[in-house]
C-alpha cells in the first residue's frame, strides 16, 4: 500500500471512530449561549417571554416572573443576564443549579 | 439534543427522504426562532449543535485544546450573523461544519506560514513502504495511536498532514492558501509523513 492511500485510509477510518464523537463541554454550552444571546440583544430587544412562553417553551422561575411585567420592554430583556445560574453554569462543569427550564441547566444534562 | 423524528418520519437508518424532510422542517422552524430572537431557540440551537461542531474542532486541532473553545465561539457567532445567509440545500449541521473548517483551515494556514513552520531538524528520509494498515482495521485504536502520534509531530508537519488528508486538500490547494510553492508544500508532507510512519512503526 503506497503512503498516500495509507494516509486517506486512516483519515477516514479515525473519522468515523467512535470515540471521535467528542461532547461539548457544559461550560462551554453556557457560554456559547450566552454569547448568543448578548449578540443578539446588542442590536434590538429580544422576542419578549411573553411570546415565547406562548408558542409553547417553557420559562424558568425567574423569566415566569419576568414575562407577567405589563412592559413589553421589560419581558424582552435578558434576566439571565444577573443570574446566578449563567454566572455559575459559565465557570463549573456540574454547578449545583437545578432550576427547571433553565438553559443552563439544562446543558449539565449527559 | 437530537431532533425526535415523529412516528410517520422514523427510519431506522436515519437516512429516509421523509426523515430528512421532517428533519430539515425541524432546522428551518428553529432558525427561523433564532432569528426572531427567541432566546428558548437560541439555547436549543446550542444544545444540539455545540456537540458535532465541538468534535470537529477539537480532532482537527488536537492537541492544541487550548484553542478549541475560542474557535467554537467564534463559528457560533459568525453563524449567528449569517443565520438569514442559510439556504437549506445542506444540512444546518453541515453548514456550521463548513463554517468550521474555514476557522480550521485559518489555523493550519498561520502554522504553515510561520517563519518556523518548516523545520528541517526531522530526518528528510523516507522509506519505499507505508506503514502496514493492520492497526487501522480496529478503527478505535488506530484513532487514539493517530492522535497520540500527531500530538508528537512537530506542529507544521500535524497541519499539513491534517490539511491533506483529514480535509482532503491538494497540496497545490495547500501551496496557493499559504503562499508557498507546491513543491515547498510536498517537501514538508514528504518530511510530516517520514516522522508519522516512524513513530507509527515504533509505538
Amino acid at each position: 500500500m503506497d503512503e498516500e492511500r495509507f494516509f486517506t485510509m486512516l483519515a477516514e477510518t479515525t473519522d468515523a471512530a467512535p470515540e471521535t464523537a467528542e461532547r461539548a463541554p457544559s461550560r462551554l454550552k453556557s457560554q456559547l449561549y450566552s454569547a448568543m444571546v448578548t449578540e443578539q440583544a446588542a442590536s434590538g430587544p429580544l422576542r419578549s417571554l411573553r411570546d415565547t412562553k406562548a408558542e409553547g417553551r417553557p420559562l424558568c422561575v425567574f423569566e415566569n416572573v419576568v414575562q407577567v411585567v405589563p412592559n413589553e420592554r421589560i419581558t424582552s430583556m435578558n434576566p439571565c443576564r444577573i443570574c446566578h445560574a449563567r454566572i455559575l453554569a459559565e465557570q463549573f462543569e456540574s454547578p449545583p443549579i437545578y432550576w427547571p427550564h433553565c438553559p443552563y441547566v439544562h446543558f449539565q444534562r449527559r | 439534543m437530537p431532533p425526535e423524528p415523529s412516528p410517520a418520519a422514523e427510519s431506522p437508518s436515519g437516512t429516509s427522504r421523509p426523515y430528512a424532510l421532517a428533519l430539515a422542517a425541524d432546522e428551518q422552524t428553529l432558525i427561523a426562532a433564532v432569528l426572531q430572537k427567541d432566546r428558548k431557540a437560541a439555547a436549543e440551537f446550542v444544545d444540539r449543535y455545540a456537540d458535532p461542531v465541538y468534535g470537529y474542532v477539537s480532532r482537527r486541532l488536537a492537541p492544541r485544546a487550548d484553542l478549541v473553545e475560542d474557535v467554537v465561539q467564534e463559528v457560533f457567532l459568525i453563524a449567528l450573523q449569517k443565520l438569514d445567509t442559510f439556504t437549506g440545500q445542506s444540512s444546518l449541521v453541515g453548514w456550521l461544519i463548513g463554517i468550521a473548517r474555514h476557522k480550521v483551515e485559518d489555523f493550519y494556514r498561520s502554522q504553515l506560514r510561520a517563519p518556523d513552520g518548516f523545520p528541517d531538524d526531522v530526518a528528510d528520509a523516507i522509506s519505499s513502504g507505508a506503514p502496514h494498515l493492520d492497526d487501522v482495521i480496529d478503527a478505535a485504536r488506530a484513532h487514539s495511536k493517530t492522535r497520540r502520534i500527531l500530538e508528537q509531530l512537530p506542529v507544521a508537519y500535524r497541519a499539513a498532514l491534517l490539511w491533506r488528508y483529514w480535509e482532503k486538500r491538494s497540496s497545490k490547494e495547500m501551496a496557493a492558501s499559504t503562499g508557498k510553492t507546491e513543491k515547498a508544500i510536498e517537501r514538508l508532507l514528504a518530511r510530516a509523513r517520514a516522522s508519522f510512519k516512524r513513530l507509527w512503526e515504533t509505538s
